[in-house]
Parts: structure tokens; sequence; C-alpha cells
């Protein structure tokens, strides 16, 4: 499941944030920290994670600390939808 | 502060960090008495010096009183607190007997009035803590309170603030200006972790704390004067478990400690004597001088700042707290948005926290085209933080340079990225533009600091003509 979550939101990283449908994007690569997305990017990024899994980020959650890695981003996603 | 201040502060956290039993009280009873302690002397007009750290904790136990959470508002847990701040009121107060004039001033209000203030914030504590229906009505005031509380101090000789009266008063000339008449120490950040904690009680985020835990967050020395800000959840936890001073634990604190006071005392206070002024740039006309004074400044802010970062990372590890870093290596970054990721990190995380990720949500909601509110969130955005230094024109222009500045770069990343492919996938080619993006952001971000330190802007226009040999 978190194979398929982590799935989901490189593609939509790929496409419609870097713009770049061929880039691959690993489970553990920094996004925040390393400056890949932006922090325009990061509320898309948030809606797009709310309106596909149904759960939500806080505003103060959007950081490095919270998640940086598609891999804890998805972990985050699983932990919500079970609480 | 000086270097004897910070020497003295690290023995005071020495001795804080030993406590275990009575930790978060030591944390409280320290911190209030420091903030008496490091309010500028020379702001002495009516006994201010004595007032402004009185208003803080005042400030603080209400704004406790209105966030604090069921299990958290009991008389049992809360009485210890309430002793301790009303016991370093008094005892500051009383140094008009003890006469240690060179610890804190002597001039101080009577005690019979400090016992009345006491009684009147318990009072007044009590009756927030009891009539809760109306803690909406409570925490908008509290906002409201402290934005404008902020505008008038951050205000430099606003009109009508009564700064005249208080001087005339005083017998002092009026040109002492309302910054030093009202110098209060450490208020930007005292106002953003209150509004932080209001903020985060409205959206049931806040963790239950008791006044100590909550006073100690607000007031916490090391970090009270310059940073950095921390979260109150992150806080407390180690307020109530403190990290174990071990040996990497001393090494840790005594590397910030000597690398802050290096870095503030030595590089910066060096840099400060070849740094860019009004008068420079009045007397100097070449431009190769003036970008010499120009980068002089540019480290030397970055190296005053970072250097007190240091200092109170290394204070409050000798305290068992890891606070949050502040800078992170920001002019070797190879854009805008890297830089702001790694320049005042936990300000930036504020204002992206409260005021931009909300508002562009919103904007978002609406359908706004794209562009529009990149444009709006960064310029409005940049314009805060800038104001957030002082109200000034030179200070929201300088926010404006880094909006406008973010802008062009989201715009070009949006526009290179599909058709720039062919470099970021060379290694060699991506590192060469690396290299040129680094240099542009820091010139880009060191012309900036122009409108930072310069008075005006009349003063920091002829500054840019003069820099491009224009004028």
């Amino acid at each position: 499941m978190t194979q398929d979550i982590m799935n989901t939101i490189a593609g939509f990283l790929a496409n419609e944030i870097l713009k770049q449908p061929d880039r691959s994007i690993g489970a553990d690569e920094a996004l925040i920290s390393s400056g890949l997305i932006d922090s325009f990017s990061l509320v898309d990024l948030a809606l797009f994670v709310e309106d596909t899994y149904g759960v939500r980020i806080d505003d103060t959650e959007l950081n490095a600390d919270t998640f940086d890695t598609l891999a804890q981003l998805a972990g985050l996603v699983v932990t919500r939808q079970g609480e | 502060m000086s270097i004897s201040n910070i020497l003295t502060l690290a023995a005071v956290s020495l001795v804080i960090g030993r406590f275990r039993r009575g930790r978060s009280l030591a944390v409280l009873a320290s911190s209030a008495m420091v903030i008496y302690w490091l309010q500028p002397q020379d702001a002495d007009i009516v006994t201010l010096v004595y007032w402004i750290p009185t208003a803080t904790i005042v400030l603080v136990s209400l704004f406790w009183a209105v966030t604090s959470l069921p299990d958290k508002r009991s008389f049992q847990e809360n009485w210890p607190a309430a002793l301790v701040l009303s016991a370093v009121l008094l005892l500051v107060d009383l140094n008009r007997y003890f006469g240690f004039e060179q610890v804190f001033t002597v001039k101080t209000p009577r005690p019979i009035l400090i016992a009345a203030v006491i009684v009147v914030v318990f009072l007044l504590s009590v009756l927030l803590l009891r009539f809760r229906q109306l803690k909406k009505l409570y925490w908008i005031s509290g906002l409201a309170g402290i934005i404008l509380v902020f505008l008038v101090m951050k205000t430099p000789n606003l009109p009508g603030s009564g700064v005249e009266l208080l001087l005339d008063k005083a017998g002092r000339p009026l040109e002492t200006g309302s910054n030093i008449a009202f110098s209060w120490l450490g208020f930007s950040y005292v106002a953003f972790r209150l509004m932080h904690t209001i903020r985060d009680r409205q959206a049931g985020r806040l963790p239950a704390l008791n006044l100590a835990e909550y006073a100690s967050y607000v007031l916490f020395f090391p970090s009270f004067t310059a940073g950095p800000i921390d979260r109150s959840e992150r806080f407390v936890k180690e307020l109530r478990e403190p990290l174990v001073m071990d040996d990497e634990g001393w090494l840790f604190a005594g590397q910030r400690l000597a690398v802050g006071m290096l870095v503030k005392f030595v590089f910066a206070d060096m840099l400060a004597i070849l740094s860019i002024s009004d008068r420079l740039v009045r007397d100097v006309i070449s431009p190769g001088w003036l970008w010499l004074f120009l980068y002089a400044y540019s480290f030397r802010i970055l190296c005053d700042f970072s250097g007190y970062t240091h200092i109170a990372i290394g204070l409050g590890r000798l305290m068992g707290f890891r606070l949050p870093e502040n800078f992170n290596w920001p002019y070797l970054k190879s854009n805008l948005t890297q830089f702001w990721n790694a320049w005042h990190i936990t300000l930036t995380q504020w204002f992206r926290a409260y005021f931009f990720n909300p508002a562009s949500r919103w904007m978002r909601s609406k359908r706004w085209p794209v562009p529009l509110i990149i444009l709006v969130m960064q310029l409005s955005t940049m314009t805060l933080i800038g104001l957030w230094h002082g109200i000034t024109w030179n200070y929201a222009l300088w926010g404006l340079w880094h909006g406008i500045g973010l802008f062009i770069q989201n715009r070009w990343s949006e526009f290179a990225s599909s058709r720039l492919r062919w470099i970021f996938s060379d290694g060699r080619k991506q590192r060469i533009l690396d290299i040129f993006n680094i240099f542009l952001t820091f010139n880009y971000v060191t012309l900036g600091w122009v409108f930072f330190t310069l008075s005006e802007p009349a003063i920091a226009w002829l500054a840019i003509l003069r820099l491009f040999n224009l004028a």
C-alpha cells in the first residue's frame, strides 16, 4: 500500500510539479531540504495528497521536519488513514 | 551581549542543567531573572527598564490563561510557577534596597505597586480561566493586541506614541528617540511565540502546558534575544525529559559556544569596521570600494546573527535542550528559495506555517491564476518578513526585493525545467550552472542588504547608483 502511495505521489511530482515526466524520484530522495520542491509546490502537494487520500496535512506540518521524502510522506498518509 | 554576559549565562545554564526535580521552575526562574538583567539599562525612563520585562511576564501569564487546556489549569499544579514569577518581580524590584547597581537599576518602582500588579494579574488570570465561554474573544483580542503592540514597538518615532512626553518627563533630549526609549528586548520573538500558541490552540494542536512550561517556553533565556523560534511541542519534550549531558553533549555545547563567540566577537566585529554605512555611501564614489564595504556587511550580518545562534544553541545544550538550527550555509545556495531555507530558518518556517501556507491554500480554493497567487504570496510574505525587523520603508523594500527575486526565480524554473533538460541531465554542465547560480544568488542577496542596512530609500538608491558607477 505504501508503495502504491509513493508511486502515485511520485507521478504527481514528476508531471505536475517538476514538469519532467521521465524524472524518477527515489523513496529516500530529499524533496524539501534539497530545494527540489519549493514552498508553493509544497502547498500543491498537500492539496493533492488531501484530495487523493482524504487525510489532512496541517499548514504547520508542511516542512522537512514532518516529511522530507516520499517514504516519509507515504508513511504519514498511512498513519493518518489509520487514525 | 558582551563576552562576560555570555560566560555568566553559560555558568547559569550549567547549574540549571543539573536540575532534575523542579527543572521547569528552575528554567522559568532563571529565564525571568535574565530578561531583567539583559534589558538595556539606557532605556531607564520612568523606570521602563523595570516595567518592560515585567510587561513581558504579565503578557505571558495572561496568554497562558487564555490558551491553557482544562487538565493543566488547576491551582494545585500552577501555584509554584505563579509564586516563582511573583517572587522574581518582587526580588528584582527590591534592588532599590539591595543596591546592586552593576547588576540592575536601583531606580525601581515602589514594592507596594508591584504587589498590586501581582494581585491584579492573578485575579485577571483567574477570571480568564473561569469564563471560558469567551475563549474565541480572548484569542482574537490576544492576537490583535500583540500585533498592535508590535506595530507600536517597531515603528520608529511613532507620532502620538507618548515617547516625547516620557522623554520630557525624564528630562532627556527628544533626539534620544523612541527606539532607545522603548527598547523592548526580545519582543519580536516573544510576540511570535505567543501568536504561535494562540493559533495552535485555535487549531487544537497546542500541547497541554502548565504555567511553568508555557512561560519557560516563551521566556527561555538562551533564545530570548535573537531566536531561534522554537515550537512549543518540541521544546516542552526536552523540558520534561532533558537530553543527557554525556561527552558528546559537552563537546557539542563547547564547540557551539566557542564558534559562536569567535564568529560574533572576532569576525563580525572586525567586519563591522569595513561595513557599508550611510556615511560611506555619501563620501565614497569608487564602485570598487563600495562593493568591498557591501561584501563586508554581507558577511558581517551573517557572522553576527549566526554567531548569536551558535551561542544560543550552545547555552541550550548545557541546559539539556537541542534548539533548532537557524542557519545552514546560506551563501552557498544556488537559488533564493534555498537561501530562505537556510537563512533565519525558524522565522521563515513561522511565516510559512501561519501566513504563506494558509493564504496560498485559500487562493487555490478560490481558483486564482497560479502565477498571480505566486506573485501575491511571494511579495506579501517577504514584505511582512521585512517589516518584522521594523516598520520602515527600507525594511519593506528589502522584503520586496526578495519577493521579486523569488517570483522571478519561480517563473524561470517553470520555464527552464522542461526546456533546459539537456543541461540538468549532464552532471558537468549542471555543476558549472550550480557555481554560476551560487554566485548570482549571493550577489542578489548582498545587493539587497543596501535596503536593510542603510537608513532611507534615498540613500539606498544612491548606493545602488554608485555601486554601478551611475552617480
